[in-house]
């Protein structure tokens, strides 16, 4: 793989060893000072305490279940949640990260495509916190015994060199864009059977267990019908466009401010924002070796240990 | 201009001439009245796949000696999911004729349409003939003048869509009309294998996809039908249109739908269909 056109500003550039849990290990390097917390999450006056405590507590059953890679039940099924609690139980398990030293890398997009929606049943758009613990080296295996259930999807990611928040225009939008990069997400639902409603996949995290990226290339060219093949082994498993992220990924960056304005988490330059898969997810199995390729973008690969 | 005659040698096939004939007749008589047909896979079954090219070699020779022009052929069952859908490993081909063309942008009258769906092509034009035996990638490169974004407005004779591969290839590869859009781009101005493509319906994503999903690269189905025609004693020719192969799922068109495809490097094109 070649060297990133743009790698200055890369978050966490240095190189990681090829660890065996990379998700899950500790940075060693800090980059970016912790979110500020948001200030505008009022629960409900009464039982507020009662609610604080639960958030916690599942907050902390996510984290351990990634931690372990074992599944537990959605929240929904026993805890009616809402969309604004959820988002605080994904920002408390975020917390756990952090007190591992973790440091946040970006954010991610998710529900951006009418596939995903297809195969998830999930209409909304979401958003979910990235950490450099989440970072896999391009080019390197993962440890298929460190997920609980992995999926692969094809993205694009967005490397930002100014902060972004709130309402934005497209032009302000891409003025803050560094580099633009194919990109590879795996996504590990923390819940049995991948099954989850929209609260309980914004409780966790919006199933983000890792990301790669490829090189970067400056977005001097419309990236938004770039065609894209996911291929498992050397053979395609998806076909597709950048025109499935929201018709055009600039447009998941425009959301993405405005989420991270809502939440008192302005996107910081050298983050990452990931836009959103372009086609439904695919299983891994142990053994894998998966590639991305996009159009006039270059490649992004990385194994699947046994 | 050639006939795409695959019956020629006609060893092989059990069925009686009669019965080609009449499955043929009973095709267009289908195209005709706009009323479709029970599939007619069974009276095909003893003689396979050469019986089923013989029934379209049949209307094809009617249709050319009642005027029609041939300018070119489509390939259809370009994409491993349709493959795996129909249980065949091959793709397969039908009859580009010159009244099947729309305009960009031209709209279209229900009553050329039989339960038409759409899909986003590249479509190429030749510019020598391929003639040779045993061609080889190259020599397809070589020949090709320009491709073409393109729309094929694909339709059945078959009822419901309720085809396998004996309807479809009796049926002229389910062909309908087709729309070429109108910038020629040269064969090296673009990614063949990894051009995106989306198709639209008033701003809504109805097709996404790439050039891989035509057989892996378009030029490999432009190769398996010169290969197919030279063997069939009906080479491909200067001039003819060669429809690729979709490039993402087909979608239903509905009266009163402007359908637009884009493939990137390419531009677009646009069918435009009549309410009436």
């Amino acid at each position: 793989m070649a060297a990133p056109k743009v790698a200055a500003r890369k978050p966490a550039a240095a190189k990681k060893t090829a660890a065996k849990r990379p998700a899950r290990r500790a940075a060693t390097k800090p980059m970016t000072k912790p979110a500020q917390g948001a200030k505008k999450k009022a629960a409900k006056p009464v039982g507020q305490s009662r609610i604080k405590t639960n958030i916690k507590a599942l907050a902390r059953n996510l984290d351990k279940a990634a931690q372990e890679a074992r599944p537990i039940e959605q929240i929904s099924a026993t805890t009616p949640i809402s969309l604004d609690q959820a988002y605080q139980i994904q920002k408390e398990a975020i917390a756990l990260r952090m007190l591992r030293r973790e440091q946040r890398a970006g954010i991610k997009m998710g529900f951006t495509s009418r596939a995903k929606i297809a195969q998830m049943g999930i209409g909304d758009l979401i958003w979910g916190r990235l950490t450099d613990g989440m970072i896999i080296e391009e080019g390197a295996p993962i440890d298929f015994s460190t997920y609980i259930h992995p999926r692969v999807e094809p993205e694009i990611a967005f490397l930002l060199k100014r902060p972004l928040s709130g309402r934005i225009t497209p032009m302000q939008a891409m003025e803050a864009v560094e580099a633009i990069a194919p990109a590879l997400e795996i996504i590990d639902s923390r819940y049995s059977n991948f099954k989850f409603s929209l609260e309980d996949v914004v409780a966790d995290n919006a199933s983000s267990s890792g990301f790669v990226t490829g090189p970067w290339q400056i977005p001097d060219f419309d990236f938004g019908n770039l065609g894209l093949v996911l291929s498992f082994n050397g053979k395609p498993v998806q076909i597709g466009s950048t025109a499935a992220i929201m018709g055009h990924p600039l447009r998941s960056l425009i959301a993405a401010a405005r989420f991270a304005g809502e939440a008192g988490e302005p996107l910081m330059p050298g983050w990452i924002v990931m836009a959103g898969g372009a086609t439904a997810a695919e299983p891994l199995v142990a053994g894998q070796y998966v590639e991305l390729e996009m159009e006039n973008m270059g490649r992004v690969a990385f194994g699947v240990s046994s | 201009m050639t006939s795409g005659n695959l019956s020629g040698n006609g060893a092989g096939s059990t069925i009686d001439q009669s019965v080609i004939e009449d499955l043929a007749a009973r095709l267009r008589q289908a195209e005709a009245t706009g009323v479709a047909i029970a599939p007619i896979r069974d009276g095909l079954a003893g003689g396979g796949v050469q019986a089923a090219y013989a029934v379209q070699s049949a209307n094809t020779a009617w249709h050319v000696a009642n005027g029609r022009r041939i300018v070119g052929r489509k390939i259809g069952l370009t994409a491993k999911a349709v493959q795996a859908q129909l249980g065949v490993d091959s793709p397969d081909f039908g009859m580009l004729f010159a009244d099947m063309e729309v305009a960009d942008g031209e709209e279209i009258a229900q009553s050329r349409l039989m339960q038409p769906r759409v899909e986003a092509e590249i479509s190429l034009v030749l510019g020598r003939d391929l003639t040779q035996e045993q061609l080889g990638i190259t020599e397809v490169m070589s020949a090709i003048e320009y491709a073409l974004p393109s729309i094929e407005i694909v339709g059945s004779r078959i009822e419901n869509w309720n085809i396998r591969l004996l309807d479809t290839v009796a049926d002229n590869a389910s062909s309908g009309l087709f729309v070429l859009g109108g910038r020629p781009v040269k064969i090296d101005a673009f990614d063949w294998r990894l051009c995106g493509m989306v198709m639209e319906r008033r701003g809504e994503q109805i097709s996404l996809g790439a050039g891989a999903a035509c057989l892996g690269n378009p030029l490999n189905a432009a190769l398996w039908l010169a290969r197919t025609m030279v063997e069939a004693g009906a080479p491909l020719r200067a001039g003819d249109i060669i429809m690729t192969g979709a490039l993402g799922p087909m979608a239903i068109a509905a009266p009163g739908d402007v359908i637009e495809a884009r493939i990137n490097g390419l531009g677009s094109v646009r069918a435009v269909f009549g309410n009436e």
